[in-house]
Protein backbone atom coordinates (compact mmCIF):
# COMPACT_ATOMS: atom_id res chain seq x y z
CA UNK A 1 0.00 0.00 0.00
CA UNK A 2 1.59 3.12 -0.90
CA UNK A 3 1.80 5.62 1.32
CA UNK A 4 1.16 9.71 0.98
CA UNK A 5 4.01 11.21 -0.89
CA UNK A 6 5.62 8.39 -2.39
CA UNK A 7 4.45 9.18 -5.27
CA UNK A 8 6.05 12.55 -4.94
CA UNK A 9 9.28 11.45 -3.72
CA UNK A 10 9.83 8.95 -6.64
CA UNK A 11 9.61 11.95 -9.12
CA UNK A 12 11.82 13.95 -7.37
CA UNK A 13 14.30 10.85 -7.21
CA UNK A 14 13.81 10.80 -10.84
CA UNK A 15 14.51 14.89 -10.82
CA UNK A 16 17.56 14.22 -9.06
CA UNK A 17 18.98 11.38 -11.11
CA UNK A 18 17.89 13.53 -14.39
CA UNK A 19 20.32 16.46 -13.01
CA UNK A 20 23.54 14.16 -13.57
CA UNK A 21 22.55 12.37 -16.79
CA UNK A 22 24.22 14.01 -20.08
CA UNK A 23 20.80 12.85 -21.99
CA UNK A 24 16.96 12.85 -20.91
CA UNK A 25 15.90 9.60 -19.58
CA UNK A 26 12.24 8.61 -20.52
CA UNK A 27 9.18 10.72 -19.21
CA UNK A 28 7.37 9.10 -16.11
CA UNK A 29 3.87 9.50 -17.32
CA UNK A 30 2.86 6.41 -15.36
CA UNK A 31 3.97 8.16 -12.08
CA UNK A 32 2.66 12.01 -12.97
CA UNK A 33 -0.82 10.78 -13.85
CA UNK A 34 -0.84 8.78 -10.22
CA UNK A 35 0.32 11.89 -8.37
CA UNK A 36 -2.48 14.30 -9.80
CA UNK A 37 -4.67 11.77 -9.28
CA UNK A 38 -3.48 11.54 -6.16
CA UNK A 39 -4.19 15.49 -5.53
CA UNK A 40 -7.56 15.33 -6.88
CA UNK A 41 -8.89 12.49 -4.54
CA UNK A 42 -7.25 14.77 -1.68
CA UNK A 43 -8.76 16.94 -2.83
CA UNK A 44 -12.29 15.46 -2.85
CA UNK A 45 -11.94 13.87 0.48
CA UNK A 46 -11.93 17.94 1.05
CA UNK A 47 -14.58 18.16 -0.06
CA UNK A 48 -16.79 15.36 1.76
CA UNK A 49 -15.33 16.00 4.86
CA UNK A 50 -16.28 19.43 4.98
CA UNK A 51 -19.28 18.85 3.12
CA UNK A 52 -21.33 17.85 6.36
CA UNK A 53 -20.00 21.45 7.54
CA UNK A 54 -21.68 23.77 5.56
CA UNK A 55 -18.63 26.27 5.44
CA UNK A 56 -18.94 26.58 9.16
CA UNK A 57 -15.79 24.32 10.12
CA UNK A 58 -14.48 25.22 13.83
CA UNK A 59 -10.84 23.68 14.20
CA UNK A 60 -10.66 23.60 17.44
CA UNK A 61 -14.35 21.84 18.06
CA UNK A 62 -12.97 19.17 16.18
CA UNK A 63 -9.76 18.61 15.91
CA UNK A 64 -9.45 15.00 14.43
CA UNK A 65 -11.19 16.25 11.26
CA UNK A 66 -8.59 19.80 11.28
CA UNK A 67 -5.85 17.59 11.49
CA UNK A 68 -6.82 15.47 8.56
CA UNK A 69 -7.78 18.60 6.54
CA UNK A 70 -3.92 19.86 7.17
CA UNK A 71 -2.57 16.59 6.09
CA UNK A 72 -4.70 16.27 3.22
CA UNK A 73 -3.47 20.43 2.67
CA UNK A 74 -0.22 20.21 3.02
CA UNK A 75 0.10 16.52 0.82
CA UNK A 76 -1.42 18.32 -2.12
CA UNK A 77 0.94 20.80 -1.96
CA UNK A 78 3.81 18.45 -1.67
CA UNK A 79 2.69 16.65 -4.58
CA UNK A 80 2.49 20.29 -6.66
CA UNK A 81 5.85 20.92 -6.01
CA UNK A 82 7.14 17.89 -6.52
CA UNK A 83 5.62 17.42 -9.95
CA UNK A 84 6.81 21.23 -10.65
CA UNK A 85 10.32 20.44 -9.61
CA UNK A 86 9.97 17.04 -12.10
CA UNK A 87 9.17 18.88 -14.97
CA UNK A 88 11.23 22.39 -14.48
CA UNK A 89 14.39 19.93 -14.32
CA UNK A 90 13.22 18.34 -17.33
CA UNK A 91 12.48 21.53 -19.25
CA UNK A 92 15.57 22.81 -17.51
CA UNK A 93 17.89 19.71 -19.62
CA UNK A 94 15.58 20.40 -22.65
CA UNK A 95 17.07 24.07 -22.70
CA UNK A 96 20.58 23.21 -22.27
CA UNK A 97 19.61 20.86 -25.71
CA UNK A 98 18.23 23.77 -27.53
CA UNK A 99 21.42 26.21 -26.48
CA UNK A 100 23.84 23.05 -27.83
CA UNK A 101 22.19 23.06 -30.81
CA UNK A 102 21.08 19.55 -30.01
CA UNK A 103 17.79 18.71 -33.07
CA UNK A 104 15.24 17.16 -31.40
CA UNK A 105 15.00 14.32 -33.96
CA UNK A 106 18.71 13.02 -33.61
CA UNK A 107 17.67 13.37 -29.55
CA UNK A 108 15.31 10.73 -30.74
CA UNK A 109 17.53 8.51 -33.20
CA UNK A 110 20.12 8.63 -29.99
CA UNK A 111 17.42 6.93 -27.76
CA UNK A 112 16.67 4.46 -30.22
CA UNK A 113 20.31 3.61 -31.21
CA UNK A 114 20.70 3.09 -26.87
CA UNK A 115 22.93 5.83 -25.13
CA UNK A 116 26.13 3.79 -24.29
CA UNK A 117 25.94 1.13 -26.88
CA UNK A 118 23.09 -0.66 -25.13
CA UNK A 119 19.95 -1.48 -27.13
CA UNK A 120 17.04 0.08 -25.61
CA UNK A 121 14.46 -2.93 -24.84
CA UNK A 122 11.49 -1.27 -26.24
CA UNK A 123 11.90 -0.16 -29.61
CA UNK A 124 8.90 1.14 -29.80
CA UNK A 125 9.59 4.29 -27.41
CA UNK A 126 10.72 6.20 -30.25
CA UNK A 127 11.62 9.29 -27.87
CA UNK A 128 11.95 10.02 -24.01
CA UNK A 129 9.33 13.20 -24.29
CA UNK A 130 6.40 13.62 -23.57
CA UNK A 131 4.39 15.20 -26.31
CA UNK A 132 4.27 18.41 -24.22
CA UNK A 133 7.82 18.19 -24.21
CA UNK A 134 8.19 18.10 -27.54
CA UNK A 135 6.00 21.04 -27.85
CA UNK A 136 7.74 22.89 -25.32
CA UNK A 137 11.34 22.26 -27.23
CA UNK A 138 9.87 22.78 -30.40
CA UNK A 139 8.39 26.67 -29.32
CA UNK A 140 11.80 27.25 -26.86
CA UNK A 141 13.74 26.38 -29.63
CA UNK A 142 11.62 29.09 -32.03
CA UNK A 143 11.98 31.68 -28.89
CA UNK A 144 15.97 31.03 -28.53
CA UNK A 145 16.24 31.60 -32.18
CA UNK A 146 14.25 34.64 -32.18
CA UNK A 147 16.21 36.22 -29.31
CA UNK A 148 19.63 34.75 -31.01
CA UNK A 149 18.44 36.74 -34.12
CA UNK A 150 18.43 40.14 -32.64
CA UNK A 151 22.21 39.70 -32.15
CA UNK A 152 23.59 38.30 -35.35
CA UNK A 153 26.95 39.29 -35.17
CA UNK A 154 27.41 37.60 -32.17
CA UNK A 155 26.58 34.11 -32.13
CA UNK A 156 25.35 33.85 -28.69
CA UNK A 157 25.23 29.41 -29.14
CA UNK A 158 29.00 29.95 -29.44
CA UNK A 159 32.57 28.80 -27.35
CA UNK A 160 31.69 30.61 -23.73
CA UNK A 161 35.77 29.83 -23.75
CA UNK A 162 37.68 32.52 -23.79
CA UNK A 163 39.02 32.67 -27.36
CA UNK A 164 42.56 32.37 -27.37
CA UNK A 165 44.07 31.52 -31.26
CA UNK A 166 42.11 32.27 -34.18
CA UNK A 167 42.98 29.24 -35.92
CA UNK A 168 43.16 25.97 -34.63
CA UNK A 169 43.95 22.32 -35.74
CA UNK A 170 41.07 20.66 -36.35
CA UNK A 171 40.14 16.64 -37.20
CA UNK A 172 37.44 15.67 -38.85
CA UNK A 173 35.76 12.76 -37.07
CA UNK A 174 32.67 12.15 -39.47
CA UNK A 175 32.30 13.30 -43.17
CA UNK A 176 30.61 16.79 -43.12
CA UNK A 177 31.22 17.30 -46.71
CA UNK A 178 32.51 20.98 -47.59
CA UNK A 179 32.39 24.12 -46.30
CA UNK A 180 33.30 27.71 -47.15
CA UNK A 181 35.59 29.85 -45.18
CA UNK A 182 36.69 33.19 -46.59
CA UNK A 183 40.01 31.56 -47.72
CA UNK A 184 38.15 29.31 -50.05
CA UNK A 185 36.02 26.16 -49.78
CA UNK A 186 37.48 22.54 -47.57
CA UNK A 187 36.24 19.39 -47.84
CA UNK A 188 36.11 17.81 -44.28
CA UNK A 189 36.63 14.20 -45.24
CA UNK A 190 37.08 11.47 -42.02
CA UNK A 191 40.55 11.44 -40.60
CA UNK A 192 41.78 14.45 -42.38
CA UNK A 193 43.12 17.21 -40.36
CA UNK A 194 43.09 20.98 -41.16
CA UNK A 195 44.25 24.09 -39.96
CA UNK A 196 41.26 26.72 -40.07
CA UNK A 197 39.39 29.84 -38.47
CA UNK A 198 37.43 28.84 -35.01
CA UNK A 199 34.94 31.04 -35.70
CA UNK A 200 34.57 28.83 -38.94
CA UNK A 201 34.14 25.28 -37.52
CA UNK A 202 32.67 26.47 -34.20
CA UNK A 203 29.56 24.81 -34.73
CA UNK A 204 30.92 21.37 -36.18
CA UNK A 205 32.87 20.80 -33.34
CA UNK A 206 29.80 21.18 -31.01
CA UNK A 207 28.04 18.54 -33.26
CA UNK A 208 30.85 16.51 -32.60
CA UNK A 209 31.84 16.63 -36.77
CA UNK A 210 35.38 17.76 -35.56
CA UNK A 211 37.60 17.42 -32.69
CA UNK A 212 39.59 20.36 -31.85
CA UNK A 213 43.52 19.06 -31.31
CA UNK A 214 46.35 20.87 -28.96
CA UNK B 1 52.93 71.65 -17.23
CA UNK B 2 50.64 73.79 -15.36
CA UNK B 3 48.39 73.12 -12.87
CA UNK B 4 45.31 72.67 -14.63
CA UNK B 5 46.56 70.12 -16.64
CA UNK B 6 47.76 67.98 -13.44
CA UNK B 7 44.59 68.07 -12.53
CA UNK B 8 42.92 67.04 -15.65
CA UNK B 9 44.97 63.56 -15.68
CA UNK B 10 43.58 62.94 -11.88
CA UNK B 11 40.11 64.14 -12.89
CA UNK B 12 38.37 60.73 -13.89
CA UNK B 13 35.37 62.61 -16.06
CA UNK B 14 37.87 64.70 -18.30
CA UNK B 15 37.58 62.34 -21.50
CA UNK B 16 41.05 62.10 -23.39
CA UNK B 17 40.12 58.29 -23.52
CA UNK B 18 38.65 57.75 -27.29
CA UNK B 19 34.91 56.46 -26.68
CA UNK B 20 35.43 53.16 -28.41
CA UNK B 21 38.44 52.57 -25.96
CA UNK B 22 35.53 53.42 -22.52
CA UNK B 23 32.93 51.45 -24.61
CA UNK B 24 35.31 48.37 -24.03
CA UNK B 25 36.24 49.30 -20.55
CA UNK B 26 32.71 49.99 -19.15
CA UNK B 27 31.59 46.42 -21.67
CA UNK B 28 34.69 44.39 -19.66
CA UNK B 29 33.41 46.21 -16.09
CA UNK B 30 29.62 45.16 -16.69
CA UNK B 31 30.84 41.16 -18.07
CA UNK B 32 32.85 41.05 -14.54
CA UNK B 33 30.32 42.16 -12.71
CA UNK B 34 27.53 40.53 -14.42
CA UNK B 35 29.48 37.32 -13.61
CA UNK B 36 30.39 38.03 -10.21
CA UNK B 37 26.80 39.00 -8.52
CA UNK B 38 24.50 37.23 -7.24
CA UNK B 39 21.23 38.70 -8.71
CA UNK B 40 20.69 40.91 -12.00
CA UNK B 41 22.11 44.30 -12.81
CA UNK B 42 20.54 46.52 -14.56
CA UNK B 43 21.20 46.76 -18.54
CA UNK B 44 23.82 49.90 -19.38
CA UNK B 45 20.84 52.70 -20.26
CA UNK B 46 23.27 55.02 -22.51
CA UNK B 47 23.08 53.50 -25.31
CA UNK B 48 26.67 50.99 -24.79
CA UNK B 49 25.91 47.83 -26.88
CA UNK B 50 24.27 49.84 -29.76
CA UNK B 51 27.62 51.19 -30.03
CA UNK B 52 29.89 47.92 -29.57
CA UNK B 53 26.99 46.34 -31.68
CA UNK B 54 28.48 49.20 -34.36
CA UNK B 55 31.86 48.43 -33.57
CA UNK B 56 31.51 44.86 -34.74
CA UNK B 57 29.82 45.63 -37.64
CA UNK B 58 32.37 48.33 -38.58
CA UNK B 59 35.15 45.64 -37.76
CA UNK B 60 33.36 42.93 -39.75
CA UNK B 61 32.92 44.98 -42.85
CA UNK B 62 36.62 46.30 -42.92
CA UNK B 63 37.55 42.53 -42.72
CA UNK B 64 35.86 41.76 -45.63
CA UNK B 65 37.55 44.70 -47.17
CA UNK B 66 40.68 43.83 -46.47
CA UNK B 67 40.53 39.99 -47.13
CA UNK B 68 41.01 40.29 -50.89
CA UNK B 69 44.04 41.49 -49.78
CA UNK B 70 47.47 39.93 -50.65
CA UNK B 71 49.53 41.64 -49.42
CA UNK B 72 51.37 39.96 -46.69
CA UNK B 73 51.71 43.31 -43.82
CA UNK B 74 47.49 43.75 -44.74
CA UNK B 75 47.32 40.20 -44.11
CA UNK B 76 49.00 40.87 -40.32
CA UNK B 77 46.91 43.38 -39.73
CA UNK B 78 43.66 41.32 -40.57
CA UNK B 79 45.10 38.86 -38.07
CA UNK B 80 45.25 41.59 -35.57
CA UNK B 81 41.70 42.90 -36.17
CA UNK B 82 40.16 39.28 -36.24
CA UNK B 83 41.52 37.95 -33.03
CA UNK B 84 40.25 41.13 -31.39
CA UNK B 85 36.91 40.64 -33.19
CA UNK B 86 36.84 37.48 -31.60
CA UNK B 87 37.68 38.59 -28.43
CA UNK B 88 34.74 41.75 -28.25
CA UNK B 89 32.51 38.95 -29.57
CA UNK B 90 33.40 36.63 -26.22
CA UNK B 91 32.39 39.14 -23.86
CA UNK B 92 29.52 40.75 -25.50
CA UNK B 93 28.48 36.33 -25.98
CA UNK B 94 29.48 35.59 -22.43
CA UNK B 95 28.10 38.95 -20.88
CA UNK B 96 24.61 38.36 -22.43
CA UNK B 97 24.72 34.40 -21.47
CA UNK B 98 25.29 35.00 -17.84
CA UNK B 99 22.10 37.76 -17.70
CA UNK B 100 20.28 35.07 -19.65
CA UNK B 101 21.01 32.41 -17.35
CA UNK B 102 20.24 34.46 -13.76
CA UNK B 103 16.57 35.40 -16.22
CA UNK B 104 16.08 31.68 -16.56
CA UNK B 105 16.80 30.76 -12.81
CA UNK B 106 14.25 33.62 -11.71
CA UNK B 107 11.79 34.59 -14.31
CA UNK B 108 9.06 35.50 -11.80
CA UNK B 109 11.37 37.09 -9.43
CA UNK B 110 12.63 39.50 -12.17
CA UNK B 111 8.84 39.96 -13.95
CA UNK B 112 7.30 40.30 -10.60
CA UNK B 113 7.55 44.26 -9.84
CA UNK B 114 8.23 47.35 -11.88
CA UNK B 115 11.81 48.34 -10.28
CA UNK B 116 12.95 44.53 -11.62
CA UNK B 117 11.75 44.47 -14.89
CA UNK B 118 13.49 48.17 -15.37
CA UNK B 119 16.87 45.83 -15.01
CA UNK B 120 15.94 44.02 -18.49
CA UNK B 121 16.66 45.49 -21.78
CA UNK B 122 13.64 44.91 -23.96
CA UNK B 123 14.55 42.04 -25.75
CA UNK B 124 15.12 40.27 -22.54
CA UNK B 125 12.10 41.50 -20.97
CA UNK B 126 10.42 40.09 -24.00
CA UNK B 127 12.50 36.39 -23.57
CA UNK B 128 11.34 36.52 -20.16
CA UNK B 129 8.32 37.01 -20.68
CA UNK B 130 7.56 34.86 -23.65
CA UNK B 131 9.84 32.18 -21.68
CA UNK B 132 7.59 31.83 -18.75
CA UNK B 133 4.42 32.04 -20.84
CA UNK B 134 5.80 28.66 -22.17
CA UNK B 135 6.78 27.23 -18.60
CA UNK B 136 3.18 27.71 -17.31
CA UNK B 137 1.53 26.22 -20.54
CA UNK B 138 3.98 23.47 -20.51
CA UNK B 139 2.69 22.94 -16.83
CA UNK B 140 -0.78 23.01 -17.13
CA UNK B 141 -0.76 20.67 -20.04
CA UNK B 142 1.80 18.28 -18.45
CA UNK B 143 -0.30 18.09 -15.24
CA UNK B 144 -1.50 21.37 -13.51
CA UNK B 145 -4.66 21.53 -15.46
CA UNK B 146 -6.19 18.34 -13.97
CA UNK B 147 -5.49 20.10 -10.28
CA UNK B 148 -8.49 21.57 -8.39
CA UNK B 149 -8.48 25.15 -9.41
CA UNK B 150 -7.33 26.90 -6.33
CA UNK B 151 -4.25 25.24 -6.67
CA UNK B 152 -3.49 25.84 -9.97
CA UNK B 153 -1.28 29.18 -9.28
CA UNK B 154 2.16 29.44 -9.66
CA UNK B 155 3.13 32.57 -6.94
CA UNK B 156 1.45 30.56 -4.05
CA UNK B 157 2.45 32.09 -0.48
CA UNK B 158 1.12 29.66 1.47
CA UNK B 159 2.70 28.39 4.64
CA UNK B 160 4.79 31.85 4.49
CA UNK B 161 6.89 30.36 2.07
CA UNK B 162 7.03 32.04 -1.68
CA UNK B 163 6.61 29.91 -4.39
CA UNK B 164 8.38 32.50 -6.44
CA UNK B 165 12.44 31.97 -5.41
CA UNK B 166 14.81 34.85 -5.49
CA UNK B 167 18.03 35.00 -5.65
CA UNK B 168 20.58 35.01 -2.82
CA UNK B 169 21.74 38.38 -1.77
CA UNK B 170 23.79 37.39 1.05
CA UNK B 171 26.35 35.31 -0.55
CA UNK B 172 29.93 36.59 -1.09
CA UNK B 173 31.33 39.06 -3.70
CA UNK B 174 34.76 40.15 -3.87
CA UNK B 175 35.16 44.19 -4.67
CA UNK B 176 37.64 46.11 -4.93
CA UNK B 177 37.46 49.90 -3.70
CA UNK B 178 37.88 52.92 -6.25
CA UNK B 179 37.48 55.17 -3.70
CA UNK B 180 37.79 55.71 -0.23
CA UNK B 181 35.05 54.51 1.55
CA UNK B 182 33.83 53.36 5.00
CA UNK B 183 33.23 49.75 4.03
CA UNK B 184 30.17 47.95 6.31
CA UNK B 185 30.29 44.40 6.71
CA UNK B 186 27.33 42.20 8.50
CA UNK B 187 28.95 38.82 10.03
CA UNK B 188 27.66 36.20 11.77
CA UNK B 189 28.12 36.96 15.21
CA UNK B 190 29.39 40.70 14.89
CA UNK B 191 29.05 43.55 12.36
CA UNK B 192 32.20 45.47 11.22
CA UNK B 193 32.87 48.82 9.81
CA UNK B 194 36.49 49.70 8.34
CA UNK B 195 37.92 52.73 6.61
CA UNK B 196 38.91 51.43 3.24
CA UNK B 197 41.82 52.88 1.06
CA UNK B 198 41.21 52.97 -2.81
CA UNK B 199 42.37 49.59 -4.66
CA UNK B 200 41.90 47.66 -1.07
CA UNK B 201 40.45 43.91 -2.03
CA UNK B 202 37.20 43.41 0.70
CA UNK B 203 34.96 40.09 0.60
CA UNK B 204 31.39 40.01 2.20
CA UNK B 205 27.96 40.19 1.03
CA UNK B 206 26.42 41.44 -1.99
CA UNK B 207 23.75 43.55 -0.13
CA UNK B 208 26.12 45.31 1.80
CA UNK B 209 28.51 45.49 -1.17
CA UNK B 210 26.07 46.68 -3.68
CA UNK B 211 25.77 50.35 -2.33
CA UNK B 212 29.07 51.01 -3.03
CA UNK B 213 29.20 49.49 -6.20
CA UNK B 214 25.79 51.37 -6.96
CA UNK B 215 27.98 54.78 -6.01
CA UNK B 216 31.09 53.86 -7.84
CA UNK B 217 33.20 53.48 -4.57
CA UNK B 218 33.51 50.31 -5.65
CA UNK B 219 33.93 47.40 -8.42
CA UNK B 220 33.04 43.61 -8.15
CA UNK B 221 36.10 41.47 -9.32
Amino acid sequence: MPMYGDLGNKLVQHAKRTQGLAHLPPYQTELVRAATREVRDLDKDVASLLEPFQGSFDPTADQATACTLLVNHLSMRRNKRCLLAYHRTRTDKLEELAWNGTDILELAGQQAGGTNGAPIADAGEASSLSPQEEDYFRQYGDLLAAYKGQWTDIDLTGSLEPPRDLFIDVRVLKDAGEIQTEYGAINLTKNSQFYVRQGDVERLIAQGYLQKLG
Amino acid sequence: MDIDDILQEVDPSFHTIPQEKRDLQELTRAWVAERSAPELLPWPADGLFERINGSIKRQIEKVEEMTGDMDPKTNFALIVIQTELERFKYLVRSYLRARIAKIDKHTLHYLSTDELRGRLSDMELAYATRHQALLHNHYLSSFLASFPPALQNLNDTAGGISMIETPDLESAVFIRLLKNALVEGRGVDTDDATNMQVNDIVILRWSDAKPLVEAGSAELI
